[in-house]
């Protein structure tokens, strides 16, 4: 180990030292607890620091941790989800009676195993940080032990995930038994050279299966209605998206991976998905009552819009699927705010019907709301739009046209539920006034910072775009 | 990217078309700050806004009309807005949009006006929502890249959906729903359409491109042109609305408040109409071809459908909501039959139909202030009660039957003269929906402005008041200054028009293609030595299964994408633009 392999970890260090700190001040100093929010919010930032300024560009620890423009831009990512999610954090622990240091590290290690996934070319290293960032999203899954519904959540997702572990490891060792590597590139060297045997594309198929449930991906989603349902909203912000993010850069890895493999295509396999989890997600999402379910079930239609761009493997497909990722981070990290908000009192339900005629009593958290609600629905000018346009292109460049007449035709029957929200919120007469809606300037600042960059986003793209594209061309090595 | 300020400054503060179009959303954005009580001020900043906005329009166009009563293309420096895939800011305002701009423009007020009593809460939101909206018909009517088109042509949604949805009538949610919908699911297809037309530009081209110029270079085989048409085709017929996808135009209507309605008949149904005009017709003219009949009949079916059912209604908003569906058969018979008489008849018959319709819901509008009620059954004799305001209602009735003399005659005149030179029969069975559309106005008048006085309550309702004659009189006079003289609003948008007509003549006449390429690129084997081209905005191309190879894709001047516009520009049937 090298002093580069050191600094080369350094955002992981940064938000696990965060983290460290965190717990220690809250032993031996509870009175600072206060400024635990900040602090961890602090500590994002400055990771996301460390990797613009500090990480040098390639391969570390003898090839198994990367640093390229991609891994940088989904580190990015990650990170964003995480601030804005410690963001919306603030006022509902406070709330809620559960500001502890507990969740604050509990956040800032479940970001670095993330990160260390998405680094990871190894498939060992994925799966330990895999485990790592797991752990931590389970027990913050249940943190609100005061709700009967998170802990049955926490159970749920524990049960599915450790299903999940399972399969990416019995895949990872199918797959080291007909290569004998788990490093990524060998494999793909490996299986572009022979015919594939069938133990190694059953491989590639629990790790797709894998990494689809953390993805929260038809046949596999069934843990995320009930895990969103329970858990502590500003934290499913987060649990929405970061693990997302980091599982769609690995998924894209085993994918180029096994692009090259003589008679296995797994293209069809994505495309399976996508259309699965796009229709699914969709209807399913039409007809629920409760925000935070209809999220969830939102997220995975999305997640089925983001395989479009998987579909076809191409140096293309990084850039889609990361402005697609970052689009989604601002939307859902803005909606689960306002909602973390909006519902302050502790229940079990986050009905739609009780925004009535809200739009009027709180402007700017109902015009946030509504600027999510559009950009998930894919209008114009928000980012959301813009995820959408280079999704659809790609598909169309890559005779995957059919494949985007789905998403088109499915993301009609979304903006019926989007809408649904906008007219609560605005053309419904109040039903109730609401009780003990505190004035929470932490949620607000979460929720209007990601409708102002949604809005932005989606007027201004090209610079995004096209540092990104820079970015994702980087790939093309890989 | 690189910041051109000066270019900046000069978009948003010279006298440019940037600035007649974003200046009514930004003046929107002061609005957050009233407070929610300030009802009065926020309506009248809004006028405010609007009389500003007519006067930069006008001023606009006035600076740059040509001589002799032409308009000749006027440009805004264009800006890379997306350079990655080669999509550019760029707004052109040419004969054909010019209309529509000032038609635009000029019914903003009038629409607030009408709004003045009727809309009672809100104003705030629905000032914002309208002037948001306005930005979106403008630039969806000046944009000159396809990318952008489709950006302002989904802009203008969410503002009507939340007109319709929150100051509308009974069963606003489920109109404001629909229309949404309705739009929606069409737009979509086209949005995939307009990325297939630019991957293919990319492909034969060597680089992305959305510009309207650089897409009319495009020569597609007959049968991907079917199906683009087919999708371009979706989404321009529901907006119009044609029969059969007129389904959610009644709903819109009748819930819509006034203001909403004026707008939604006056202006967006004929982006619908301009959307053909500018791009379904001139870029797919084999397709055309081939549909041609059955366009022709959807469109003659619209405008004896419409007029049938107007005739049954015996509620005053849905009369002339069924009478927009029939007028705008019309405009749509004019521009299937590809004549250039017809096609200016269609073109005034778009400015027609939003005068005289739009003064027809502010009409009714008025009455239902004062009654609540729009059912004939509620009304007799108005004549005797509100003088004033049967004037204007029997005025704009007759214009919208053609009367000679009114503005709806010359329009409907020139479009069945140039339809009838163009595809015969067609006509003639459309001349029918003239004499239908006497009928069914004519009831609405007889049931309501003629007769005894039969209800107490009609007794002593107010006439129009002073507000109300000032927003109907300018409305009225040009109805009236086009019916007696229409040549001045005929003249600037000729000379566009006959360009147009050209291109897709020359267009039609090409020999069908194989494979997709671009028009004025010779055979391989003719050209000078390949030259490798600078794939500034270009994706790495990949190879794509079932579309054949490109022969000698690299054929064209390397510079082709962003100079085309000039030299090329008689040929594509785009105006050469003054800068």
């Amino acid at each position: 180990m090298t002093q580069a392999d050191v600094w080369s970890l350094a955002p992981e260090i940064v938000l696990t030292g965060a983290g460290i700190l965190i717990l220690l001040l809250e032993a031996f100093t509870p009175s600072l607890r206060r400024a635990f929010t900040a602090l961890a919010a602090l500590s994002t930032l400055v990771a996301a620091w460390a990797a613009v300024a500090w990480v040098p560009e390639g391969l570390s620890f003898g090839g198994i941790v990367e640093h390229s423009p991609v891994t940088l831009a989904f580190t990015l990512v990650v990170l964003l989800s995480a601030f804005l999610g410690l963001v919306a954090s603030g006022g509902y622990l406070r709330r809620e009676g559960i500001l502890t240091g507990e969740y604050h590290a509990l956040f800032l290690w479940a970001a670095a195993g993330m990160l260390f996934m998405l680094r990871a070319t190894e498939l060992l290293t994925v799966f330990v940080a895999l485990e790592t960032l797991s752990l931590a999203l389970y027990a913050l899954c249940a943190f609100h032990r005061k709700v009967r519904v998170g802990t049955e959540a926490a159970i749920k997702y524990f049960l599915m995930g450790a299903f999940a572990s399972a399969f990416v490891l019995y895949g990872i060792a199918l797959l080291y038994g007909e290569t004998g590597t788990t490093a990524l590139a060998g494999i793909g060297e490996a299986l572009a050279l022979g015919e594939v045997s069938l133990l190694a594309g059953l491989g590639v198929l629990l790790l797709v299966a894998g990494f689809g449930f953390k993805m929260s991906l038809v046949p596999f989603h069934a843990w995320s209605p009930d895990a969103y349902q329970g858990a502590p909203s500003p934290f499913v912000a987060f649990l929405s998206v970061a693990p997302k993010v980091a599982s769609a850069l690995v998924l894209l890895r085993v994918l180029t991976a096994s692009a090259e493999a003589a008679g296995f295509d797994v293209g069809q396999v994505v495309a399976a998905l996508a259309v699965l989890s796009m229709v699914v997600g969709n209807l399913l999402a039409l007809v629920q009552r409760d925000i935070k379910r209809m999220l969830a079930y939102s997220g995975i239609a999305h997640m089925g819009y983001l395989l479009i761009a998987m579909a076809t493997m191409t140096p293309g497909s990084y850039h889609a699927v990361l402005v697609y990722l970052l689009a989604y981070a601002l939307m859902n990290a803005g909606a689960f705010a306002v909602v973390a908000v909006l519902y302050a009192r502790t229940g079990e339900q986050h009905l739609i019907s009780e925004l009535s005629g809200w739009g009027y009593r709180f402007p700017w958290l109902g015009a946030a709301l509504a600027v999510c609600m559009l950009s998930l629905g894919g209008l114009p000018p928000t980012v959301g739009f813009i995820g959408k346009y280079v999704v659809f292109i790609h598909a169309v460049q890559n005779g995957d046209l059919w494949l985007a007449v789905v998403g088109v035709l499915t993301s009609i029957v979304g903006v019926f539920y989007y809408l649904r929200i906008v007219y609560t919120l605005y053309m419904r007469p109040e039903e109730h006034a609401p009780v003990g809606v505190p004035r929470d300037l932490w949620g607000g600042t979460a929720a209007v910072l990601a409708a102002v960059a949604i809005l932005l986003l989606g007027v201004l793209p090209g610079a995004l775009l096209d540092w990104l594209w820079r970015g994702a061309a980087g790939a093309a090595g890989f | 990217m690189e910041l051109d300020l000066d270019l900046i400054a000069e978009l948003l503060f010279g006298n440019s078309l940037t600035r007649l179009v974003l200046f009514p959303a930004v003046a929107a954005l002061p609005l957050l700050f009233f407070p929610r009580s300030a009802q009065g001020a926020a309506r009248g900043y809004a006028l405010a806004v609007s009389l500003v906005e007519l006067l930069l329009g006008v001023w606009y166009v006035a600076a740059h009309w040509g001589a002799g009563g032409s308009f000749t293309a006027v440009a805004d420096p264009e800006v890379a807005w997306i350079p990655t895939f080669g999509i550019r800011y760029a707004l052109v305002m040419d004969g054909i949009s010019m209309p529509l701009v000032v038609l635009t423009v000029f019914l903003l007020p009038f629409v607030l006006l009408g709004s003045w009593v009727g809309v009672t809460r809100h104003w705030k939101g629905f000032a914002g929502s309208m002037l948001v909206l306005t930005t979106g018909i403008l630039g969806t009517l000046l944009a000159w890249d396809l990318f952008l088109f489709y950006i302002f042509w989904e802009v203008m949604l969410v503002p009507m959906y939340l007109i319709i949805g929150i100051w509308g009538g009974e069963r606003r949610v489920y109109a404001a729903v629909k229309f949404f919908l309705y739009t929606m699911a069409g737009s979509l297809l086209m949005l995939l359409a307009i990325l297939w037309m630019a991957w293919q530009y990319a492909e034969v081209a060597g680089a992305w491109s959305f510009a309207y110029a650089d897409l009319m270079q495009l020569g597609l085989p007959v049968g991907p042109q079917l199906w683009l048409f087919a999708a371009f085709f979706l989404a321009f017929a529901i907006k119009v609305p044609m029969f059969p996808f007129h389904t959610w135009l009644p709903d819109a209507h009748v819930e819509a408040p006034t203001g909403g309605s004026v707008i939604l008949a006056g202006i967006l149904l004929k982006l619908g109409t301009y959307g053909f005009l500018r791009f379904a017709l001139p870029f797919f003219p084999q397709a055309v071809e081939t549909f041609q009949p059955v366009l022709l009949a959807l469109a003659v079916a619209g405008i004896l459908y419409g007029a049938l059912v107007a005739w049954v209604q015996v509620d005053m908003k849905k009369l002339v909501a069924y009478s927009s569906i029939a007028h705008l058969g019309f405009v749509m018979l004019g521009l299937f039959a590809v004549d250039q008489i017809a096609w200016e008849g269609a073109l005034l018959q778009m400015v027609n139909h939003g005068l005289s319709t739009g003064a027809l819901f502010l009409l009714v509008g008025m009455l239902y202030d004062r009654r609540h009620t729009k059912k004939f059954a509620d009304f007799s004799g108005l004549a005797k009660v509100m003088p004033w305001f049967a004037f204007f209602l029997i005025f704009s009735a007759l214009a919208s039957v053609g009367l000679p003399g009114l503005n709806g005659f010359v329009g409907e005149f020139l479009i069945l003269i140039g339809a009838y030179r163009a595809v015969g029969w067609w006509a003639v069975v459309a001349t029918f929906g003239v004499v239908l559309a006497a009928v069914y106005l004519l009831k609405m008048l007889i049931e309501t402005v003629w007769g005894p006085v039969e209800h107490e309550e009609n007794r002593h309702l107010a006439d129009l008041g002073l507000r109300e004659i000032a927003t109907l009189v300018p409305l009225a006079v040009l109805m009236l200054a086009i019916g007696v003289a229409p040549e001045p609003f005929l003249r600037p948008s000729r000379a566009d028009l006959d360009r147009t007509l050209t291109a897709y003549q020359a267009r039609l006449a090409e020999p069908a293609r194989e494979v997709p390429g671009l028009r004025d690129v010779l055979p391989p084997g003719e050209e000078a030595a390949p030259e490798e081209l600078p794939r500034a905005a270009a994706l790495p191309a990949d190879p794509v299964p079932g579309v054949p190879p490109v022969p000698a894709p690299d054929a064209v001047p390397a510079a082709a994408p962003s100079t085309a516009t000039v030299n090329i520009a008689d040929a594509a049937g785009v105006p050469e633009v003054n800068r």
